[in-house]
C-alpha cells in the first residue's frame, strides 16, 4: 500500500531546508570540525530517512536514459523536482539535498501511457468470458473492446428503447475523471508493468462519455490523479457481447447503431442552433429544453470509433468525416494489411492499435474450417505496428483488457519480434499517445519541464528477462508489485473475453 | 412358344378395361439399364411392364398412348424427402417428423404418411414416381433439441395411392440413424469476426467435443448390444421374454436385411460410421456427405452406397471452391461409389432432375446422373427388381417427356404410377387456370 | 529477369485493357434479338455488337467460339454484402437505418454471385418490419471497397414488408422469442397496415414542416430549420417519389392493401417482392404500374406461401406487369439463369422473355435500364459468357465482365486453387508448429 509511505511528505520541507541552512551557517562561523562531523551526518541521516520515500528532489545518476524525444544518453542524469523533470543530461550536477539513486546498469524511460483503458473505473474491469464464446452468436462483427457488463445499469434495467429519441445506451455527459476510484486494484498492476498514465474512458454503451488522462498515482482523492479531464467521446457500435434480436431495444443491428449516432449529431447541430438563437434573443421564443446527452456530445472535441477490419476502418473514417468530427480509430486488428495503411494515410487520422493479439484457438478441432483471413490475422496481427510505423501513420498501442505486467510485456515484445523497432515501440507507448491526445507539451518523453513520469529498468524494456526496478508517477516513487507465482495471474487475462 | 402369348392374352383380356393396362406407342424409350430405343412401344399390363419392343400390336380394348415425338423414362426416385409427413414447415402441427426420444427404431414413417398431401401431387406430376420418406430431418436431434440417435423407419413409397398401404413399396426400407457428430456449422461467407482471440466456430475445446462424441457413440453401441441380446434370447425361445417393439424393429437390421441410413458429413465421420457398422455387422447407406475425400476408397472398397444431398448448395467453408457441392457427385462417380440423389426439402422434390443436371455440368456423365435418380436408388433401397428402369416385370412407373428430363424446359406429358396414368393437375395448375382466365 | 516482368505484364493485360473484342459467340441481347457475332467493349461500355464489327486498336481478343453471351444478371432481391444483421428488428418502423452504411465488400458471397453470372444486385433490408430500412443497388465489383461497389446514380430504395414476417415479433404465442412483455406492435395484418399508414402520416406532417421552411427561406426569411429526423426523412423522399419502395408481400389481400395505401398517399410502390399471390391480383398490380419480383417455384414453406404457383411469373407477365425473378438467397443467386428457364417450363414463356426476367426486367424495375440489363451499344459492359445455352442447367459461367473489367474467369479460379490451398496449409502448419501439443487423440474408441 503506497499510502503508508507518505506520512512524512510535505512536513519535511521547511525542516530540511532549515537544518541544512543551519549546518552551513554553523560551519561558516568557524565551529569545530568535530561538530560538523557529528551533527551534519546525523542531520543528513535524519533528512535522508525523512525523505527516503518521498523526495521532493531526486536524481537518478549514471543511468542509460531513453528520452524518446531526443538521442539516448548512454550515461546520464535525470533530476526531478516537485513532480516535474527539472534537468536531464550527461554530466549534470546533482542539486544539493537531492536524493540520489545510483542508476548504474539501469535504464530510465518515460512512463508508459496506455492510450485506451478503463483502469480507474473498477466496474468496467473485464471479467473473463466463459468458454465457448464462438463466432456465430454475434450479430455485429465489429466487436469492440467493450466490457461485457454494464453494472451501472444492471440494477434497474431500462425498458427497451423504442427509437433514437429514447437515447439508448447514451451517457455522453460522463467524464471518466468523475468516476475514477483510486482503489481500483488494476492501477497497481498496470503501473507495475511500467505504465504511469492511462487514458481512461467510460467505455460503456454507445456514447460512453469522455475519457480522461489519469496519472496512476496513489492518491486519496481522484482529482489528484487527473491530468486532463476530457479528451474525447467514446463511441461503440455494439452493446458488447449481448445478442440483439427482438426485445433488446433499439438499436440492435450495426446499421441501427450508425443511424442512431448520425441522428444524435444531427440533433446536436440543431440543438446548438436553437440554443444559440435562444441565447441571442430569448424574448418571444419558446424555451428549448436542456439535453445533457447533446451537451456532452457538443463538448467533446474528438471521438473514438471502433474499427478492426479494413472494411470497418473505411466505414468509420467516412462516417467521422460525415459527422465532421476529428476521430481516432481503435482496435485496428487488420492494420497489418497494406490497404489499412493506405486508407489511414489518406485520412490522416491517428489510430490506437490493440496489443491484445488474436491467438490461435486452444485445442481446436483439427478439421474445423479455419478461414484464411483469421489465420493471417493470428499470424500477422503483431506486425501491424511495424507496418504502420513504416507507412508513417501516427499510432499508439493500448492494452485492450490486458492488465497483468507479464501479459503487457509479452504483448509489446510480440510486436517487436514482428518487426517494430524497440525505440518505435517505446514511442508508441509514450510520446505518440501524448501527441495524439494533445498533451505532448507535458508528458510522453524525458524533457525538461515535463511531468516526472518515469520507469526504471534493469535491462531493455519489454525484453523477457527485464526487471522493472521502480516507477515514478508525478515524481513519486513506486515499487512494482511482487510477481504472482508462475502462471498464477495469467489465466484471467488470456481468456477470450478480455477483448470483445 | 405360344404359351406366353396365351397368358398375355388372358391377362390382357382380364385387364383390358382396367386403368393400369396401357400401350405406349412409338416413343423414344430410355430404359436406363440398356441402350435407348427409338420409336419403340411399351405394353403395360396390370401395372407392370409386360413387353418392350419395336412393334407391339395394340391388344383389343387397351388404351393407346401416342408417344410420337416423346421420350419415355423410368419414373424418377427421390432418396431424401419427408413427403406426406410434413406440409408447411413453419406450422408445427403440419409436421410429423422429429419425434421425441433417443432410441426410436420402432417409429414407422409409413403409417403417418398423408396420401393427400399436396406435395405428392406436385411431385408426381413432375415425374417423381417414388420417394424415400424419412422420419426426421437429421439435424442431430428430435424435438426441442434433445439428442436423438435412432429416429425410426424410413419408407419407400409411390407418390400416388388411395392409402399409404396402397403407396407402400417397402415400409421399412431403412432405419434412420443420427450418428453423433463432431462437425461445427460451416462458414456461410458473412462478415468475419476477428475482434477477439477466441477463434471461430466451436463451442468448448476439441477435447471436450471428442469426449462427448465418444460417449454418444458408446451409447449407440450399447443400444445395439441390447438389441442383439434380445435377438439371441428370441432365437433361443427363452421363456418369459417380453416382446419389445424397439428391439423387434432392430431385428431386420441385425439380420442384414434392412440397412441403416446414416447422415455423415465429412470423411472422418464417414470412416467412424463405417467402423461402427463393421463392429455391429450391419449394412449402411451414407446420407448427405458434404465431402468424400479420403473416405472414397473405403466406401468403394466396402460397396457402401451414398445418398447425395442438394447439389445446389454453398461450399462448406469460406475459402472453399465455389463449386465444391457441384463437383461432389462427379467425385463420387470417379471413385466408383454407387450413389443416388435426394432433394431433402419437400417443396423442391420436383427439382430432383435439375439437381442432377447441375452435377452433369460439373463433371458427372449424363447417363450416370440419370441412373442416380432411377435405378441406383431403386437398388440401394432394396427395390431394384421392381423399380428404376424400363424392364419387363418391373412396376410401370414411367414418365413421358418432350425431351431430356434433366433440362428445365422439358415438359412432362404423361406420368404412370403402377401403370395408372396420373392426372397432371395439382392445386397449382388449377389456380393457374383459374387466375389466368380471370376477367 | 526482364522476361518475367513481360510475362507478368502480359498476364495482367486482359484485366486492364480498355478495348476488348469477344468474338464468335451466340449473343443474346435480350432487347435486340439473338445473333452470332462479336461484342466490342471500349472504356467500360459496349461499343458495338454485330456479326461483323470494327476492331479497335490494341484490343484484347477473346475467342468465345461455341459459347453464349448474355447481359449480366440482375438480382432484384438480395441480402449479401451486409455487415451485421439485415434487420433492425427492434422497432416496427426502421426507416432511419441504411444498408449503405454497412456494406461489406469482402463478403465472399459477392464472388460466388459473380461465379453465377450476377453483375448487379438490389441489396435490401430484411422483412422483420412493416417499414424497414433504406436500400441500395450494388454491382458485384469484387475487390473494390464499399464505395466502389455502389451502382452510381441508381435511385435509392426502402424496404416495406407485409404478411407473416413483420407481425411475428408481435405474436405472443407463435413469435420467435416474443413474450407478452416484448411483443411489438403490430401482431396482425390489420396492425401492419396501420403501422404503415401512421408512419406515412407522420412523414406527411414532417414534409409539410420542411416545405414551409423552404417557402420561408425562399421569401428571404431566416427561420431555424426543423429538426432533421432520419426516420421521417426517408419516408418524405418516398412521398416525393425520390425513393423507391420495395415491398415484401405474399397474399393477395395485403398486396391490394398496399397499392391502395400508396394511392392514398400519392406515390407508387416501385416493386412488390416475392408477391407469390400476385397472379390473383395481376390486373390490379398491372393497373398501378408496379413491378413484381418473385421466386420461380418456392412454395409451402409458410402458410402464406401455400397458394404459390410456379406459373406466377408467367401469369403476371401476361397481364402486363414487368416481372423479374429474384433469389433472396446467396445460393439461389448463383443460378438465376436456370430460375429464368423455369418461366419457360411453367407458363410457356419464350427464351427471350424468360431471360428478360433476370436482366432487362429487373433493370427496368430498379430504374437502371439505361445502363444495364441488355446488350446494346452504349450500355455498361456487364456481360457473362456461358459455355452452353444459358437457359440450360448444363451451362456453366466462364467469364464475367463488369464495366469492361474481367471480374470472374472460371479458368483462373480453377487453376488458382492449388496455390491457394498451399498458402493456407502453410499458415496452418506454421501455427501448429508454434502450438504446444494438445492432449488426447483424434480417433474415437
Amino acid at each position: 500500500m503506497a499510502g503508508s509511505r507518505n506520512f512524512l511528505f510535505g512536513s519535511n520541507r521547511p525542516f530540511f531546508g532549515g537544518v541544512f541552512g543551519a549546518a552551513f551557517a554553523v560551519r561558516r562561523k568557524g565551529v569545530t570540525v568535530f561538530f560538523m562531523r557529528k551533527l551534519v551526518p546525523a542531520l543528513l541521516l535524519l533528512c535522508a530517512w525523512a525523505i527516503a520515500e518521498n523526495p521532493r528532489t531526486l536524481a537518478i545518476r549514471n543511468a542509460k536514459i531513453v528520452t524518446v524525444s531526443g538521442p539516448v544518453l548512454g550515461k546520464g542524469t535525470v533530476v526531478v523536482r516537485n513532480g516535474l523533470i527539472e534537468a536531464v543530461g550527461e554530466n549534470l550536477a546533482v542539486p544539493a539535498g537531492a536524493w540520489t539513486i545510483d542508476g548504474e546498469g539501469m535504464t530510465v524511460y518515460p512512463g508508459l501511457i496506455d492510450s485506451l483503458s478503463t483502469v480507474g473505473i473498477p466496474s468496467l474491469a473485464v471479467a473473463p468470458a466463459p468458454a465457448g464464446r464462438g463466432g456465430r452468436g454475434q450479430s455485429t462483427p465489429t466487436q469492440t473492446p467493450t466490457p461485457a457488463t454494464t453494472p451501472a445499469t444492471a440494477a434497474t434495467p431500462a425498458p427497451p428503447a423504442k427509437g433514437p429519441e429514447d437515447r439508448p445506451a447514451t451517457t455522453s455527459w460522463v467524464l471518466a475523471a468523475d468516476e475514477i476510484d483510486p482503489s481500483d486494484h488494476r492501477i497497481e498492476s498496470v503501473r507495475s508493468a511500467g505504465f504511469t498514465t492511462t487514458v481512461t474512458f467510460p467505455a460503456r454503451g454507445i456514447f460512453g462519455g469522455q475519457g480522461s488522462i489519469i496519472d496512476l498515482a496513489s492518491a486519496e482523492h481522484a482529482g489528484e490523479m487527473v491530468v486532463v479531464p476530457a479528451v474525447g467521446q467514446y463511441l461503440a457500435v455494439s452493446r458488447g457481447g449481448g445478442f440483439g434480436g427482438f426485445g433488446a431495444g433499439f438499436p440492435n443491428s450495426l446499421m441501427g447503431y450508425i443511424a442512431y449516432i448520425r441522428q444524435i449529431y444531427l440533433d446536436a447541430e440543431h440543438y446548438r442552433l436553437v440554443q444559440e438563437a435562444y441565447a441571442h434573443s430569448p424574448r418571444g421564443m419558446e424555451r428549448p429544453p436542456y439535453d445533457r446527452a447533446l451537451e456532452g456530445v457538443i463538448e467533446s472535441k474528438r471521438i473514438l470509433l471502433p474499427a478492426n477490419r479494413v472494411v470497418e476502418m473505411d466505414r468509420m473514417l467516412r462516417f467521422a468525416a460525415e459527422l465532421k468530427q476529428p476521430a481516432i480509430l481503435y482496435g485496428m486488428r487488420e492494420a497489418y494489411r497494406a490497404e489499412a495503411a493506405l486508407l489511414l494515410k489518406k485520412y490522416g487520422s491517428p489510430v490506437l492499435v490493440s496489443m491484445h493479439w488474436n491467438e490461435a484457438p486452444r485445442d481446436p478441432d483439427p478439421e474445423a474450417d479455419r478461414t484464411m483471413r483469421s489465420l493471417e490475422n493470428i499470424d500477422q496481427g503483431p506486425a501491424a505496428p511495424a507496418l504502420l510505423q513504416n507507412a508513417g501513420v501516427p499510432f499508439a498501442l493500448y492494452s485492450d483488457g490486458l492488465d497483468q505486467p507479464r501479459d503487457l510485456q509479452r504483448a509489446v515484445k510480440k510486436a517487436i519480434d514482428a518487426g517494430l523497432a524497440r525505440p518505435d515501440a517505446i514511442r508508441a507507448l509514450t510520446l505518440s499517445p501524448a501527441e495524439i491526445y494533445g498533451v505532448a507539451d507535458r508528458m510522453g518523453s524525458i524533457e525538461v519541464g515535463k511531468i516526472a513520469n518515469l520507469v526504471v529498468t534493469k535491462g531493455d524494456l519489454f525484453d523477457d528477462h527485464t526487471q522493472i526496478q521502480m516507477i515514478f508517477v508525478d515524481g513519486k516513487q513506486y515499487k512494482p508489485a511482487p510477481e504472482p507465482p508462475a502462471g498464477g495471474g495469467r489465466g484471467a487475462t488470456e481468456e477470450p473475453g478480455a477483448s470483445q | 412358344m405360344r404359351l406366353p402369348g396365351i397368358l398375355i392374352g388372358c391377362a390382357l383380356a382380364a385387364g383390358a378395361a382396367s386403368n393400369n393396362t396401357v400401350l405406349i406407342r412409338g416413343a423414344d424409350v430410355y430404359p436406363v439399364t440398356s441402350e435407348p430405343v427409338n420409336g419403340a412401344s411399351i405394353l403395360v399390363v396390370d401395372g407392370k411392364i409386360a413387353d418392350i419392343g419395336a412393334k407391339i400390336a395394340a391388344p383389343k380394348g387397351v388404351r393407346v398412348v401416342d408417344g410420337k415425338g416423346l421420350r419415355v423414362y423410368p419414373g424418377m426416385i427421390d432418396s431424401g424427402t419427408q413427403l406426406g409427413l410434413s406440409e408447411i414447415p413453419s406450422i408445427r402441427e403440419t409436421v410429423d417428423t422429429g419425434e421425441l426420444g433417443e432410441f426410436m427404431p420402432q417409429l414407422r414413417a409409413l403409417a403417418s404418411v398423408n396420401p393427400d398431401s399436396e406435395h405428392f401431387t406436385v411431385a408426381r406430376i413432375a415425374g417423381i414416381t417414388s420417394v424415400m420418406t424419412f422420419p426426421a430431418t437429421g439435424g442431430g436431434g428430435g424435438r426441442a433439441g434433445a439428442r436423438q440417435y435412432i429416429s425410426g423407419q424410413a419408407a419407400l413409397i409411390h407418390t400416388s395411392g388411395w392409402t399409404w398401404e396402397d403407396m407402400a413399396i417397402s415400409g421399412q426400407a431403412a432405419v434412420f440413424v443420427q450418428f453423433p457428430s463432431l462437425e461445427t456449422p460451416g462458414g456461410r461467407g458473412g462478415a468475419e469476426n476477428i475482434a477477439g482471440p477466441a477463434g471461430e466456430g466451436g463451442t468448448g475445446t476439441f477435447t471436450q467435443m471428442m469426449r462427448t462424441y465418444r460417449e454418444e457413440v458408446a451409447k449407440l453401441a450399447d443400444f445395439f448390444d441390447e438389441a442383439r441380446r434380445y435377438q439371441k434370447a428370441k432365437a433361443a425361445n427363452l421363456p418369459g421374454l417380453v416382446r419389445d417393439l424397439k428391439y423387434e424393429a432392430m431385428l431386420p437390421v441385425l439380420d442384414g436385411k434392412v440397412p441403416l441410413a446414416i447422415a455423415a458429413a465429412t470423411p472422418r465421420l464417414i470412416h467412424d460410421v463405417i467402423q461402427f457398422a463393421e463392429t455391429q455387422n450391419v449394412k449402411i447407406v451414407i446420407v448427405q456427405p458434404r465431402e468424400l475425400g479420403s473416405a472414397s476408397t473405403e466406401l468403394k472398397a466396402k460397396n457402401i452406397p451414398v445418398i447425395l444431398g442438394r447439389v445446389l448448395a454453398l461450399p462448406r467453408g469460406q475459402d472453399d471452391p465455389y463449386d465444391q457441392a457441384f463437383t461432389l457427385p462427379a467425385e463420387a462417380y470417379k471413385a466408383g461409389i454407387k450413389f443416388a440423389f435426394g432433394t431433402f426439402e419437400n417443396q423442391f422434390v420436383r427439382n430432383l432432375p435439375y439437381q442432377a443436371a447441375t452435377a452433369v455440368a460439373f463433371g458427372l456423365p449424363e447417363d450416370e446422373a440419370l441412373k442416380a435418380i432411377t435405378i441406383n436408388p431403386a437398388q440401394i433401397w432394396g427395390a431394384g427388381d421392381q423399380l428404376g428402369s424400363i424392364e419387363k416385370g418391373k412396376s410401370a412407373d414411367l414418365l413421358m417427356t418432350t425431351g431430356d428430363p434433366l433440362e428445365i424446359q422439358t415438359q412432362v406429358k404423361h406420368v404412370f404410377i403402377r401403370g395408372q396414368e396420373i392426372e397432371l393437375s395439382s392445386k397449382q395448375t388449377r389456380l393457374y387456370d383459374r387466375y389466368l382466365n380471370r376477367q | 529477369m526482364r522476361k518475367s516482368w513481360i510475362v507478368a505484364l502480359a498476364a495482367l493485360a486482359p484485366l486492364y485493357a480498355e478495348n476488348i473484342v469477344i468474338q464468335n459467340a451466340t449473343i443474346l441481347t435480350v432487347t435486340k434479338g439473338t445473333l452470332q457475332g462479336s461484342v466490342v467493349i471500349k472504356d467500360g461500355k459496349i461499343a458495338e455488337i454485330g456479326e461483323k464489327v470494327m476492331m479497335p486498336q490494341n484490343s484484347t481478343i477473346v475467342d468465345a467460339g461455341g459459347q453464349y453471351i448474355i447481359p449480366g444478371i440482375i438480382d432484384c432481391h438480395s441480402h449479401i454484402a451486409v455487415d451485421g444483421s439485415v434487420n433492425e428488428g427492434s422497432v416496427s418502423v426502421s426507416s432511419m437505418v441504411n444498408i449503405k452504411d454497412v456494406i461489406n465488400p469482402e463478403d465472399i458471397s459477392i464472388y460466388r454471385a459473380l461465379a453465377g453470372g450476377v453483375t448487379t444486385a438490389n441489396i435490401l433490408h430484411g422483412s422483420a418490419n412493416p417499414i424497414g430500412g433504406q436500400t441500395l443497388v450494388l454491382k458485384m465489383r469484387w475487390g473494390k471497397d464499399a464505395q466502389g461497389l455502389i451502382f452510381e446514380g441508381a435511385v435509392p430504395g426502402i424496404k416495406f414488408a407485409l404478411g407473416e414476417n413483420p407481425k411475428r415479433p408481435g405474436n405472443p404465442q407463435g413469435g420467435r422469442g416474443a413474450t407478452p412483455t416484448t411483443a411489438r406492435y403490430p401482431a396482425t395484418r390489420m396492425g401492419v397496415e396501420d403501422t404503415i399508414r401512421e408512419a406515412l402520416n407522420e412523414a406527411k406532417a414532417y414534409k409539410a414542416e420542411w416545405d414551409e421552411y423552404g417557402a420561408k427561406t425562399a421569401r428571404g426569411e431566416h427561420p431555424i430549420p426543423p429538426r432533421k429526423d432520419l426516420k421521417l426523412e426517408s419516408l418524405k423522399e418516398v412521398l416525393e417519389g425520390k425513393r423507391y419502395v420495395h415491398a415484401h408481400c405474399y397474399r393477395e389481400d395485403e398486396i391490394l392493401m398496399l397499392l391502395r395505401v400508396a394511392d392514398d398517399y400519392g406515390f407508387k410502390i416501385r416493386t412488390l417482392q416475392h408477391v407469390l399471390e400476385g397472379y390473383k391480383v395481376a390486373q390490379e398490380i398491372a393497373a398501378s404500374g408496379t413491378g413484381a419480383s418473385t421466386f420461380s417455384d418456392w412454395w409451402a414453406f409458410k402458410i402464406e406461401a401455400f397458394d404459390a404457383i410456379p406459373y406466377n411469373a408467367a401469369v403476371m407477365q401476361k397481364k402486363g406487369i414487368v416481372v423479374s425473378l429474384n433469389s433472396d438467397d446467396e445460393e439461389l443467386m448463383r443460378h438465376l439463369n436456370t430460375e429464368a428457364a423455369k418461366a419457360m417450363k411453367y407458363g410457356g414463356l419464350s427464351e427471350t422473355d424468360a431471360l428478360a426476367m433476370v436482366t432487362i426486367n429487373p433493370a427496368r424495375q430498379l430504374g437502371i435500364d439505361s445502363r444495364v440489363g441488355s446488350l446494346e451499344a452504349g450500355k455498361d459492359a456487364d456481360l457473362v459468357i456461358y459455355d452452353k445455352d444459358p437457359l440450360s442447367d448444363f451451362a456453366k459461367v466462364q467469364k464475367v465482365w463488369i464495366d469492361g473489367h474481367l471480374y470472374f474467369d472460371r479458368e483462373t479460379d480453377v487453376n488458382g486453387r492449388p496455390a491457394k490451398a498451399l498458402e493456407k496449409q502453410k499458415l496452418i502448419d506454421k501455427e501448429k508448429q508454434s502450438q504446444p501439443k494438445s492432449a488426447g487423440g483424434r480417433r474415437p474408441a
